[in-house]
């Protein structure tokens, strides 16, 4: 635990920014502070990328107010200096390695001792600076690319990393190496870090607090699973949303047919065979397919693959034991109706 | 058909020999269309990237009048260019008229609208991505333009080169603003309708084969400097 006062980066009151009315993203309140590590999940077009723009000062919201350091939407100009962004594709410029690393600190007219730096930078990734130096742009797998592209953002120490989604599409050695490369430039400089990613357990590692994100709005904190509508009228004033293998997600009555029921973790239980005779409207066939230890102590991460959506649990070390749980182990998935929230 | 034979062979006697005349025309015309080059690319690449970059009011009007100027007739450069530059015009007391820098201002308002134009397709084309990641490597106002511009280096070397090939081959503008003076304004495409003209194809032809040669000197240089990266 750090003894250090917390103290706020970023203040976003009531922020909307739309997009000709076909997209709104709407944070009522959300904090940042500086040297934290924040995280952030859900599906393409959940709002992730314009957030994070938002962020990076590269777009204005059409509502509501930014605080920077204190001070309401500041000039982007002024501030973009120690922000850094790293594209969700990330673009690399029509140059070599060397030139793509170095692009940044020339523009800071920072060139003091700037092969080693660069050198550095890309040892940090992976990337040998004798064998990648010299590359040019289109001479670099997408790994490799989407790494060069880090190196260029890590390399100006910047106060504020923002990086959205840095391991799509990219193979399992260089989402490793990213994260180690992420892990250093926090460790030697504080920054700030605002990340994203499709991988829970990734992101997990990575941050202090996780957001979720749905259709432009933060709807909930931690890990709360999210399942989508819609939702029909069923049996005994239950509703219900169908999977892909005819199996029923039963819930409580939800504020509309497309609404977003939140899953907290620990609610769901993990079974090796169907139980009868209990009250649970929910019981699921799923597979396993990762485990990782929580942060929380004693407890265990565990994804569940039922059919179509990807469950999140949270299960005591003794419980993942007892259960001989493993990646790709045929499980039953139990919770109730009334565990799922609006 | 044996004149033409005769033309050809005369043509390389008049190249190898240094023949005054010829390399007089050959130097006019890489004189003029190397200063209207540099001075189109000086106005019209920065003009090219504003209209390629920014959004404006009337911006699609001004594209469409640029684009049309594309096809601008050489004779009705000339015929403004001279209108202005002569005697009565309202520069006519610079003297401009059949002078080498009279061709130049005449050949940089001829290719000024191609420079524009393809800066600002090349500007319009390159990736959107771009001026986020300048913009979140720090880089600011000129150094925004200069590396835009730089990663469409390619498709800017295409407008110059395009430019330049207008340039050196037009006839309309270097006849009525140089006069097609002999040892002074006459340029190889002038130089060219005139031997014809007179029947003397010899001339012609060595000037032709030079024409030809730089055209594809300047194009092999492109495709070098595309196939190296």
């Amino acid at each position: 635990m750090s003894t250090t006062e917390k103290r706020t980066l970023y203040e976003l009151i009531d922020v909307r920014h739309s997009y000709n009315d076909l997209f709104t993203l709407q944070i009522p309140h959300l904090v940042i502070d500086d040297g934290s590590a924040i995280g952030f999940i859900g599906p393409n077009g959940s709002g992730k990328s314009t957030l994070f723009r938002i962020l990076a000062f590269l777009e204005t919201q059409s509502n509501g107010s930014l605080l920077f350091d204190g001070f309401e939407n500041p000039e982007p100009s002024s501030i973009r200096e120690g922000i850094t962004l790293l594209l969700q594709n990330p673009y690399l410029l029509k140059r070599t390695v060397f030139e793509n690393v170095s692009y940044g600190l020339k523009a800071h007219g920072d060139t003091e001792n700037l092969s080693e730096r660069v050198h550095e930078a890309l040892s940090w990734v992976g990337l040998p600076s004798d064998r990648f130096g010299k590359r040019q742009w289109f001479e670099l797998s997408g790994g490799e690319a989407q790494r060069v592209a880090l190196a260029s953002r890590l390399i100006l120490k910047p106060r504020v990393l923002i990086l959205d989604e840095p391991t799509s599409n990219i193979d399992r050695e260089s989402v490793s190496l990213i994260k180690d490369a992420i892990e250093t430039i926090r460790s030697t400089h504080h920054s700030t870090l605002i990340l994203s990613s499709h991988d829970q357990l990734w992101l997990n590692s990575l941050t202090d607090n996780i957001y979720r994100m749905h259709d432009g709005r933060i709807v909930g904190t931690g890990t709360e699973n999210i399942i989508k509508g819609p939702w029909n009228p069923d049996v005994d004033d239950l509703w219900s949303k169908t999977l892909a293998n005819d199996e029923k997600i039963f819930s409580t009555q939800p504020p509309d047919k497309d609404s977003v029921a939140l899953l907290n973790p620990s609610d769901i239980i993990i079974s090796n065979v169907k139980q009868s005779r209990i009250s649970a409207q929910n019981m699921l066939q799923g597979t396993i397919t990762s485990l990782m230890l929580s942060d929380e102590f004693g407890k265990v991460t565990v994804e569940v693959e039922l059919h179509g959506i990807s469950l999140t649990c949270s299960l005591t070390q003794h419980a993942v034991n007892e259960l001989t749980i493993f990646p790709g182990k045929a499980v039953w998935v139990i919770f109730k109706a009334s565990s799922l929230q609006w | 058909m044996d004149y033409i034979f005769n033309g050809i062979i005369r043509a390389f006697e008049l190249l190898l020999t240094g023949d005054g005349e010829t390399y007089s025309a050959i130097l006019t015309t890489l004189k003029t269309s190397s200063l209207s080059i540099s001075c189109s690319l000086a106005i019209g690449t920065p003009l090219g990237f504003l209209l390629g970059y920014l959004d404006f009011p009337l911006k699609r009007q001004i594209r469409a009048v640029v684009d049309t100027l594309l096809a601008l007739p050489t004779v009705v450069v000339g015929l403004f260019v001279y209108g202005f530059i002569s005697r009565q015009g309202p520069f006519g007391e610079l003297g401009l008229l059949f002078s080498i820098s009279g061709i130049v201002v005449a050949q940089t308002i001829l290719i000024l609208p191609i420079v524009i134009s393809l800066t600002a397709t090349a500007i319009e084309g390159l990736d959107r991505r771009l001026r986020p990641t300048l913009l979140t490597l720090g880089a600011r106002g000129k150094g925004i333009i200069l590396s835009s511009l730089f990663e469409a280096r390619f498709a800017v070397m295409t407008a110059a080169i395009t430019a330049y090939g207008r340039a050196i081959s037009e006839v309309g503008v270097s006849m009525m603003i140089g006069g097609n003076i002999k040892w002074h304004t006459r340029t190889m495409t002038t130089a060219i309708a005139l031997e014809s003209g007179k029947g003397a194809f010899a001339m012609g032809i060595a000037l032709g084969i030079v024409l030809l040669l730089i055209v594809f000197i300047v194009n092999g240089l492109l495709v070098f400097i595309r196939r190296r990266y």
